[in-house]
């Protein structure tokens, strides 16, 4: 009887549930697909919010990022922190954490002409701080921008350019 | 009583940043490494609101001893994923800055511990808590009594 009731009950608070996060998730804008992409081999992972900025489009592997990176027409930058910058990052990159954007980016753009191609990269595939940073510097004029998204870890493991 | 609350109110607590930004508790589930992949936005759509409703529940008194019990499904699932992880000695850390403060903080064997401990004060309240004192039905019955007598 009791064992009853509280199936009952169960099942008011999985329905409530269920009917609410559907709903919220539905209309909220921040709301997220009901698959993600969270397969690493399709690139940067994500939940594939409305606000996404993951663009599978702009993604470079790491065997064109070296190309890239050869040919010196380019400017490599780093989205992550300043600590983990010092740490190590790919040669010649230049430091760009995304969280101190708004302060640095008028430096940036005074230094680096917005016809250059831009090249960002942070940790690697589980990280779409590159993708953020990409389209915060594509709104500001960079045309050219696009996401290498091995990361400093693939990068370097790869025996290529580092400066630490 | 007061453990009601406080599991209640934790639980409220608890889900209101991942109703807030599902996307950022989708990649939390992902880090578990323990889910499909098809599964993992399922997961972070829905649990925030089943920790809503029923820590509410707790608070209000209503169905207290279903919402404890769901509650603790949910402690028993977390503390499951957070020893596999404890035992594969598997931090999840994406170094990025959209992931919550730079630098990731709460050690697995925090929560661990701190899950432990809520699963317990469950237990406590599915089989020690008077449902009736503190409740709404307390309430509405006190309101009525006021009312006519």
């Amino acid at each position: 009887m009791l064992y009853r009731q509280i199936m009952k009950e169960l099942l008011c608070f999985v329905g409530l549930a269920v009917i609410t996060a559907f709903t919220v998730n539905f209309f909220s804008p921040k709301g997220i697909a009901l698959v993600g992409e969270w397969d690493t081999s399709k690139g940067v992972i994500t939940a594939r919010a409305k606000d996404d900025v993951v663009d599978h489009e702009l993604e470079i592997d790491i065997i064109r990022a070296r190309e890239i990176y050869l040919n010196g027409k380019s400017v490599f930058v780093d989205a992550r922190t300043r600590e983990l910058y010092e740490e190590g990052h790919i040669k010649n990159a230049v430091s760009l954490p995304l969280y101190e954007f708004d302060g640095l980016f008028e430096e940036f753009m005074n230094k680096y002409p917005d016809s250059l191609t831009i090249i960002t990269y942070c940790t690697g595939r589980e990280c779409e701080d590159s993708h953020q940073l990409a389209q915060y510097l594509s709104e500001m004029g960079y045309s050219d921008t696009k996401v290498y998204v091995d990361g400093y870890d693939e990068w370097k493991q790869g025996g290529y350019p580092v400066e630490e | 009583m007061f453990v009601r609350w406080l599991l209640g109110i934790v639980f409220v607590y608890a889900s209101y940043h991942k109703i807030a930004e599902p996307a950022q508790f989708a990649k939390i589930v992902y880090g578990y490494d323990l889910f499909p992949n098809f599964s993992i936005n399922l997961i972070a759509i829905i649990l925030p609101y089943l920790e809503f409703y029923s820590g509410m529940a707790l608070i209000m008194g209503i169905f207290p001893r279903s919402a404890v019990f769901i509650i603790d499904g949910m402690l028993f699932a977390f503390i499951i994923a957070l020893s596999v992880n404890l035992l594969r000695g598997h931090e999840f850390d994406c170094g990025c800055t959209s992931f919550g403060e730079p630098g990731y903080t709460s050690s697995t064997t925090q929560l661990l511990i701190r899950d432990i401990i809520m699963f317990i004060l469950g237990l406590y309240v599915l089989f020690f808590d008077k449902p009736r004192m503190g409740s709404l039905t307390q309430l509405t019955t006190l309101v009525k009594r006021r009312a006519t007598g």
